[in-house]
């Protein structure tokens, strides 16, 4: 009812004074668009780096876009259906990399991870596994405590109670674990990497890259052709209909929240095994950045998450090089390109118009 | 016969809820802390699990059934955590060392479940009865904590005289009560604490300041609450000549973050709009007075002084001169800030403004030649007023009471304004107030310039206060911090303000000992907060009326007519 009334007085006026704005907007974005690809192309005809520099450059960005998606499926399938950004979802995924720390350290105190190949990757797996079910537990038990009693209250509290939920997963992860970072031992079958032509590609770049890519199929298929997958595109539809239909609406968020959790720990797992460290505050700086990427493709798309973070994957690792500055400003043009986005296409690259709508 | 297995299902459940929390304070390390006092602390907390997780169940069913129980919670709580204890008493015992995984748990942190010394767990002397002694403590936790709820029902029922006039008075006599106290152990010759005396008198302090809010609302409208806040106001201006260095400098920085703490209410507060770069216009305060009374420390500022030929290595301005820079300078930053996130709401806003905070401590970071990087700009001016100087922290706290006082009014009267109300109107539903004729932008940008200039003169007077200040002062956690001082004390409430700017970074101060566990106590509280009291400690009347309004008034009118007699049959 509300929503009926609200429209039908916003739409005309939206309509009669927003369309000059939006003309001025766009003719703003893409002078930034041009200046932006200006200091591009001159500074890399400047600087001459040669083309596998780029290449390579541009593997790295793909790895990291990889991991990014994993992460940014999770804030996408939450934010659909409960239309909340789960704050905490990146320390689900570093609690991910810890529950994998201890499945490596068992793995290793077992004498697998120097077996034979096959050996070796059934312990991989069982590792990612292990990162799998405790960022899983972690993500349901968050719901449950954090979320769930706050599903009718207005908006801001549940973001609030999810920015303490992050700080305290956090914190308590630097109390149980202490200071010192877990590493993680890459075992010898996936350190060191292959050349193809003069490009270096890691093992680790590379398992990451397609095991990304076989977890987002998983999760297309389950989204789209199960019945839980059904209920869950039922609940984010509309929720109070689809409880109407029959559709047991808990049952779906735990669900959700269980596949995203399941995606950000395989993510952590990958990334410590990757950056060979984890610490407590490892999910932060990649949560954000997925999050980032979530919007970019237009937050509760899932096609879109996965193309926003294959994009700012890509950005962020050849940008500081394409723009000709120094590198620790990579998490500056990560931000950027979100406020960007949100202010000049705040649906997202494949988002649907209706994204203002609903925030 | 249902109800008996669900009954039990739900003792197992409330076990295994406290085994969880248990074990999470014992993986913090908390027993360590308490030592020989363990066990007994551990009773307690078992109590006050098992109290909260029987209250409902208490309203309705029998005394006896409710302590069953609890008893059977805590016993499963208590055999749970006792072989968990057990398991990690045998492991040191041997010689295992699980610190490298398990960081807190050492011998000194098992020994105090048992309530021993850590040599006798580190060398493995423990005998079979030493194991019972966690079970015993968490299983008589669980059955007082059962106890004391029925209990407490009982006398809430039989207790149903009205004594809110004595309350009243009460409320409002305590603020003065524990100012006598902070004057009585100002003496010298009064030395009870010990060492403690000058944390004792800094938490009386703080104790005093909550209660003078809290009798400001006890008093009755009208002339007594004119002479209750006038008096309370007199005592606080009094405050700063009573306390002792360490301890003015605690009240200043407390309230420099009620001054901040009043602008980000107005942005979040009034308007609604969730701005978590808030830290943003805090540095711009900052590093603005740096600049103009430290150019010397800035390698980029004083080149260019020295062009145009200008003295570098003096202050540009004095304190005084540079609040209206400083102002203007943090209110465009808020205008900046606000207009490309015009069109976002709520969550959106949230990420971006944080994402705006970290661009900005990324560039105090990396721009060394105009911040001069990690190294900071040093030597600041502090302020002074006819040559005499008040950089002290007692005139830094008497600094920081008038800003706040200033902004606190302003704040008052705004809320009270045309603009006030277009703000909550925003709030509320900000299509509904476009069609009223709020012109969205104005107001909003309004919020944003207002709350960037308090917070620019409040990092102006922290920069002062600092002396020397570096990027790491204005990471993501002051933004946090000051969300969450404001969400504690009361979202749109200027009392909760200063309460919150109290509890989140005053008490750190007086509980050093816990400054390990602060930032998880204070998540914690956040997400409790959110679920058991959303509008925070001292609300603003509307904020509590909005968000349990009707359920709370639906809740009242079903206990209250419910028949007492009932429940003990």
């Amino acid at each position: 009812m509300g929503n009926i009334v609200s429209q039908s007085i916003v739409l005309p006026d939206t309509g009669r004074r927003a369309r000059p704005m939006r003309w001025i907007t766009r003719g703003i974005g893409i002078l930034i668009v041009a200046i932006v690809l200006a200091r591009a192309i001159t500074v890399s005809i400047a600087e001459g780096y040669p083309l596998t520099f780029w290449a390579s450059q541009l593997v790295n960005g793909l790895v990291l876009g990889g991991v990014y998606a994993l992460v940014a499926l999770g804030y996408t399938l939450v934010y659909g259906i409960l239309l909340m950004i789960n704050f905490a979802h990146g320390e689900v995924m570093m609690i991910g990399g810890v529950a994998g720390f201890f499945g490596l350290q068992l793995a290793q105190a077992l004498g697998w991870m120097s077996g034979s190949v096959a050996q070796v990757a059934i312990a991989l797996l069982a590792v990612m596994g292990i990162g799998m079910i405790g960022a899983m537990l972690t993500g349901v038990t968050l719901e449950r405590i954090a979320y769930r009693p706050l599903r009718n209250a207005p908006r801001l509290v549940p973001l609030i109670s999810a920015i303490g939920a992050s700080l305290f997963l956090q914190y308590s992860v630097l109390l149980v674990f202490g200071v010192s970072p877990l590493v993680y031992q890459r075992p010898a079958l996936i350190s060191g990497g292959f050349r193809v032509g003069p490009v270096f590609i890691p093992y680790t770049g590379l398992i990451i890259f397609l095991t990304s890519l076989a977890l987002m199929a998983a999760l297309f298929i389950i989204v789209q052709r199960t019945r839980l997958g059904r209920a869950m595109r039922a609940v984010a539809a509309d929720r109070d209909t689809a409880a109407l239909m029959g559709v047991d609406v808990n049952q779906v968020i735990t669900f959700t929240f269980l596949l995203g959790s399941a995606l950000a720990g395989a993510a952590g797992v990958m990334l410590g095994f990757h950056n060979s460290v984890i610490k407590f505050n490892s999910g932060f700086i990649p949560g954000l950045k997925a999050f980032t990427a979530a919007v970019m493709g237009g937050i509760g798309n899932i096609p879109g998450a996965m193309v926003g973070a294959l994009v700012l994957g890509i950005v962020e690792s050849i940008g500081p090089s394409a723009l000709g500055i120094p590198a620790e400003y990579k998490d500056i043009i990560a931000f950027a390109l979100l406020v960007l986005v949100l202010i000049f296409r705040p649906q997202g690259l494949l988002g649907e118009a209706l994204a203002e709508k609903k925030v | 016969m249902t109800t008996t297995t669900q009954r039990h299902s739900h003792s197992i459940r409330d076990g295994l809820i406290g085994f969880g929390i248990l074990t999470y304070l014992t993986l913090i390390g908390l027993p360590a802390r308490f030592g020989e006092a363990a066990p007994l602390v551990m009773a307690v907390v078992t109590a006050a699990i098992i109290a909260l997780a029987v209250r409902a169940e208490s309203r309705h069913r029998p005394p006896a059934a409710v302590v069953q129980r609890a008893l059977i919670a805590g016993a499963i709580c208590g055999a749970l955590i006792a072989a968990l204890t057990g398991i990690f008493a045998v492991l040191l015992g041997n010689g295992v060392r699980i610190q490298p995984f398990l960081d807190k748990i050492t011998p000194p942190n098992v020994a105090a479940w048992y309530g021993l010394l850590p040599t006798a767990v580190a060398q493995g002397q423990l005998a079979a009865l030493d194991f019972l002694r966690p079970f015993l403590a968490v299983l008589l936790g669980g059955l007082i904590g059962g106890a004391t709820m029925v209990g407490l029902r009982r006398i809430a029922a039989r207790n149903t005289t009205n004594e809110a006039s004595a309350w009243r008075w009460i409320a409002i006599g305590l603020p003065f009560i524990l100012l006598i106290a902070v004057i009585i152990l100002g003496q010298p010759t009064v030395t009870i604490g010990g060492g403690n005396k000058g944390t004792i008198r800094l938490l009386l302090a703080m104790l005093a300041v909550s209660a003078g809010l809290f009798a400001m609302r006890a008093a009755r409208p009208g002339r007594e609450q004119v002479v209750v806040s006038l008096a309370l106001l007199a005592g606080l201006a009094a405050l700063p000549f009573l306390l002792d260095q360490f301890q003015n400098s605690v009240m200043g920085i407390v309230f420099i973050f009620v001054m901040m703490g009043l602008g980000l209410n107005i942005v979040v507060g009034y308007a609604g709009l969730l701005d978590l770069g808030y830290v943003a216009f805090f540095a711009i305060g900052a590093y603005t007075y740096a600049f103009l009374s430290a150019p010397f420390s800035s390698p980029w500022f004083s080149q260019q002084l020295a062009a145009i030929g200008l003295p570098n290595d003096q202050p540009l301005l004095s304190f005084w001169q540079a609040i209206p820079i400083v102002m203007i300078l943090a209110a465009i930053g808020g205008i900046l800030l606000g207009t490309p996130v015009l069109r976002l709401r709520g969550d959106y806003l949230a990420i971006v403004t944080l994402g705006f905070g970290e661009i900005i401590r990324l560039f105090m970071l990396n721009l060394a030649d105009l911040t001069n990087g990690p190294r900071g700009l040093l030597n600041l001016a502090p302020p002074t007023l006819f040559g005499y100087n008040l950089g002290n922290p007692r005139d830094v706290f008497i600094l920081a009471l008038l800003g706040s006082a200033v902004i606190a009014f302003v704040a008052f009267r705004l809320e009270r304004s045309r603009i006030g109300r277009a703000w909550v109107a925003i709030r509320e539903d900000e299509d509904a107030a476009q069609a009223m004729g709020i012109d969205l932008a104005r107001t909003k940008l309004m919020a944003f310039a207002i709350g960037a200039t308090f917070a620019g003169v409040a990092g102006q007077l922290y920069a002062a206060r600092q002396v020397n200040i570096f990027p790491d002062n204005f990471s993501l956690f002051v933004s946090i911090d000051a969300l969450a001082l404001i969400i504690v004390g009361g979202m749109g409430s200027i009392p909760g303000v200063v309460l919150g700017a109290i509890a989140l970074k005053g008490l750190p101060e007086v509980l050093r000992g816990v400054d390990e566990y602060r930032i998880v106590l204070f998540a914690a509280l956040l997400v409790v907060m959110m679920i058991a009291r959303p509008e925070g400690l001292l609300p603003s009347e509307r904020r509590r009326m909005e968000l349990h309004g009707e359920s709370e008034a639906e809740a009242e009118a079903e206990t209250e007519p419910a028949p007492v007699p009932a429940r003990s049959s």
